[in-house]
């Protein structure tokens, strides 16, 4: 059975905007924080509605650590789960699945995680799973070699979604050497030679206590669960020495307009981001850029898919996002359509960019995009599971809560001379880098006109 | 693909078990048939409103095809008192946000803003309710929106290709035939007089059920529905689908081309409809056979043999019989054949043995955590209450539901195994690259 949305659901309008608090008086419920001995940080926040728990986990182990290994990160999150000194993978996955509980391990750019959810009676035991998971994991060959060929066959499946590779083509463009170039998943070549030994090394290096954090939500008494962590992971030790900054290095940005071409020859439509470098996560006007990027290509009404879908059904949709990591970020604006519109899509969007600039905004859609964040803000902490992600989040962009209780006041703070100048400051007019997936044959002589032309086939 | 409405039915099952409670939804019925459902929660300052018409493209026909969807984007395109793009804009600068879904069965508009709003929500829904203008310029414009939506579904996924062949295969005269999003041809043929005509028959206050959860009301809401809502008047009960797919009488074999690295397989067997008896006894079965790594054929066909790379069912919601299917990617170097046949093998044990006990309790226990998942929310209330009032006909049997769950055993899961796995009620698809040899 099929279901069709009318409206795709547009990008969060950061992709951290998950921290912008407001709304009607919105305050963080109270929590409690600790640190062991170890270094290990815990946040324990009570929620009694529903019986059950969410716990999110940041480990300082993301991609930017992969070195010539792209993919390594991702796969050694993966193989967390692939047995423990006291239970098999099978056995992990059978009884999680009888309580029905979960525990997912993944990486981001910056950094791993694990994320589990399970009914607040079997907090015991899915705890203690989760502490044979971080400290004991014993990295099976044999599971390795299988979830490593899965692996492989999706790397070549991404070919058939060119929404799912055009990200870290986008990345690789604007960042280059940097490490925030890094590609998450790897490449065929790259994850072909990664061996289990690989993986156990990156543990090693990468998951220690001192830089992590562990975020508890739910239906427990907060006393009775520091005792049970504070058991559970007083003895995670590592001897990794500190790691070298690697993000912290100088990105070195683009001077020029620049097109990436990823050829797909049996592409229909053309998929495309349009975009240049932005901000990193600490920046002073990480609201207020919000708030603009509201009107500019964060919701439905926004200038941008007002143009490119509801003035001339060029697209499904149109939207633009903020990316903000520790020490660097992006700005993409983000389509697709069909091949023969390529051009006037294109022309379409760089068109309302520029006029974003020389029009600036009024103080209807200010108040409009205003009202839009503050209402749209409680739903994104409503449930245990997203509190738990808000809080590590929180402890790895070095955020406390005052940012959260002060986010209403911040919005409506924002006026229309600050509002303009956030675009003149924040919102590109040049040095735009362009990555567009579909069919070369037909598109390249069109895009030559954008800047300089580099051509590569899709996920190779 | 329903995938999100699949576990919604499910986890409401056990919604006795935890607070909620069936007095807890309020109802009432507006003089011209409009009925409303409220779930008063002051969690969060914020409220829903979910509308749900009984129209989807089972009630199109040929040449027509993808009108329900078209219509749903059409909605908000400009009414009397909220002209083009007003909606959307009043919406947006009262803080609320909506989308809206289509599928076989049902249109579902959605919206999702501060309680201080509810107001202005009536006055938006009311007015595209009662005169939504069709303008030809908005029709000409959409129709490229809705194009480009076809065309980013198969761009981005196989499945879609796959999926729209086997129900033209598996449904040979009810509409279940034809894709959701509709056929091209008929995509760019649509009429004004089909879209007033639509209007007009569906877009009835008696063919609609209105869910409101969060931080309002029952009082309230009862007043703002007969102010805004109430003077709209009914129209006609909308014709009855009448079609019912011949019982099909031996196996369907489909193939499809597409670049792509490893075939794509799907096994689609016919099923019945959401009010059957066998409703829970298949849904069981369905989480068995693929719920988590433990699962039948996860473990069997993932991780143990390894023949595919994922794999997974869907026995989801329907008005009338539809279609139980199994979803599988070959490893490389592997058939499309070898997986199907290693399927059918996981198939025929619980045919033969039935499920184990710790299976039973497994996916029992496994229900509880969707359910409670849903509830924690109140847009997963909204759409669980409103769900069972139109798949079940009564949102008060939602409440029974454990009960129903209960009385399943192993034997009757091994029975609708018995049912309707069998070799003549399927259809098979395989997607692949090369499909000359």
């Amino acid at each position: 059975m099929e279901s069709i949305n009318k409206k795709y659901t547009l990008i969060c309008l950061l992709v951290l905007s998950s921290l912008n608090i407001l709304a009607q008086g919105y305050k963080l419920p109270n929590y409690t924080t600790f640190k062991l001995a170890n270094g290990l940080t815990f946040n324990l926040m009570e929620q009694h509605d529903v019986p059950i728990v969410d716990v999110a986990i940041i480990f300082p182990a993301g991609a930017i650590y992969d070195q010539d290994k792209a993919g390594l990160a991702s796969l050694t999150a993966t193989a967390l789960k692939h047995g423990t000194q006291r239970f098999t993978s099978a056995k992990l996955e059978e009884e999680l699945d009888f309580m029905g509980a979960t525990v997912n391990t993944y990486a981001t750019k910056e950094f791993a995680g694990l994320s589990s959810n399970f009914a607040s009676k079997d907090k015991d035991q899915v705890l203690l799973m989760i502490k044979e998971i971080v400290q004991n994991p014993v990295f099976d060959a044999a599971e390795f070699e299988k979830e490593k060929s899965r692996r492989l066959v999706r790397l070549d499946q991404q070919k058939e979604s060119p929404g799912a590779v055009i990200g870290s083509y986008f990345d690789s463009l604007l960042y280059g050497n940097h490490v925030y170039g890094n590609n998450i998943t790897g490449t065929k070549t790259t994850v072909e030679l990664l061996t289990v030994a690989d993986v156990n090394t990156f543990y090693k290096n990468n998951y220690k206590p001192d830089t992590s954090v562990i975020s508890v939500v739910g239906d427990f008494k907060s006393i009775e669960m520091k005792k049970t962590l504070t058991q559970l992971f007083s003895n995670w030790k590592s001897n990794a020495t500190p790691q070298e900054n690697l993000a912290s290095k100088a990105i070195v940005l683009p001077t020029e307009n620049k097109v990436l071409l990823v050829n797909k020859d049996d592409a229909k439509e053309t998929t495309m981001y349009i975009g240049a470098a932005g901000v990193s996560r600490n920046n002073p006007d990480y609201v207020a850029i919000d708030v603009v990027n509201t009107l500019f290509g964060g919701r439905f009404t926004s200038m941008l898919n007002d143009e490119l879908r509801v003035n001339s059904g060029l697209t499904y949709g149109a939207s633009s996002r903020f990316s903000a990591l520790k020490n660097g970020g992006s700005f993409i604006m983000s389509t697709f359509t069909a091949v023969n519109t390529t051009e006037p899509t294109i022309d379409k969007a760089l068109e309302v960019l520029k006029k974003l600039h020389t029009k600036g905004l009024d103080e209807k859609a200010l108040a409009s995009a205003k009202n839009y964040v503050k209402g749209q803000f409680p739903p994104d902490y409503e449930t245990a599971g997203q509190l738990a992600r808000l809080l590590s989040t929180m402890y790895w962009y070095d955020l406390d809560r005052s940012f959260i209780d002060n986010f209403e006041k911040n919005v409506d703070r924002l006026d229309l001379a600050k509002a303009n100048e956030i675009i003149a400051k924040y919102f590109p007019e040049d040095k735009l880098q362009f990555v567009l997936v579909g069919k070369a044959s037909e598109i390249k002589k069109i895009v030559e006109k954008y800047g300089p032309v580099t051509q590569v086939e899709i996920a190779q | 693909m329903k995938k999100i409405m699949l576990p919604l039915l499910l986890l409401v099952a056990f919604i006795a078990k935890a607070q909620m409670k069936a007095d807890d939804v309020k109802t009432f019925t507006l003089k011209n048939g409009m009925k409303f459902l409220v779930a008063e929660d002051f969690s969060i300052p914020n409220a829903n409103m979910y509308l749900f018409y009984k129209v989807g493209s089972r009630n199109e026909y040929q040449g027509i095809t993808g009108l329900s969807h078209f219509f749903e984007h059409m909605m908000f395109n400009g009414a009397k008192k909220y002209g083009p793009k007003e909606f959307d804009r009043t919406m947006e600068f009262n803080g609320g946000s909506n989308n809206a879904y289509t599928t076989e069965n049902v249109t579902v508009y959605t919206d999702w803003f501060p309680a201080s709003a509810t107001e202005t929500m009536f006055d938006l829904e009311g007015d595209r309710i009662a005169s939504l203008s069709i303008d030809p310029k908005m029709v000409e414009s959409e129709r490229g929106v809705v194009l480009s939506e076809r065309s980013t579904g198969l761009e981005n996924s196989p499945w879609r290709h796959l999926s729209q062949s086997m129900q033209a295969t598996a449904f040979q005269e009810h509409p279940y035939h034809w894709p959701v999003i509709g056929y091209e041809d008929d995509m760019k043929n649509w009429t004004q007089a089909d879209l007033e005509r639509y209007f007009k028959t569906y877009y009835a206050p008696n063919n609609c059920v209105v869910v409101v959860s969060g931080a309002v009301k029952f009082d309230q809401i009862k007043q703002l529905a007969e102010k805004y809502l109430e003077p709209i008047p009914a129209q006609p009960t909308p014709p009855v689908v009448h079609i019912i797919e011949p019982k099909q009488t031996g196996e369907r074999r489909i193939t499809v081309q597409k670049e792509v690295t490893n075939p794509y397989l799907m096994i689609g067997y016919h099923s019945p409809e959401s009010k059957s008896d066998d409703y829970y006894a298949l849904n069981i079965l369905s989480a068995a056979l693929s719920n988590g790594k433990s699962s039948r054929l996860y473990s069997a066909l993932v991780d143990k043999q390894q023949i595919a790379t994922e794999v997974f069912t869907d026995y989801g919601d329907s008005f009338d019989p539809g279609l139980f299917n199994i979803y599988a990617v070959a490893n490389t170097d592997k058939t499309a054949l070898e997986l199907e046949n290693a399927i059918y093998a996981e198939i025929e044990k619980i045919k033969t043995d039935g499920i184990t006990e710790r299976e039973l309790q497994k996916i029992k226990n496994q229900k509880l955590m969707e359910f409670y998942g849903q509830i924690e929310t109140i847009n997963g209330k909204s759409n669980n209450i409103g769900t069972y009032e139109l798949y079940f006909g009564d949102y008060r049997k939602m409440f029974d539901a454990p009960k129903n769950y209960n009385k399943v055993t192993i034997a009757d899961v091994q029975l609708v195994a018995k049912k309707y796995f069998t070799k003549s009620n399927r259809t098979v698809g395989v997607l692949k690259t090369n499909v000359e040899n």
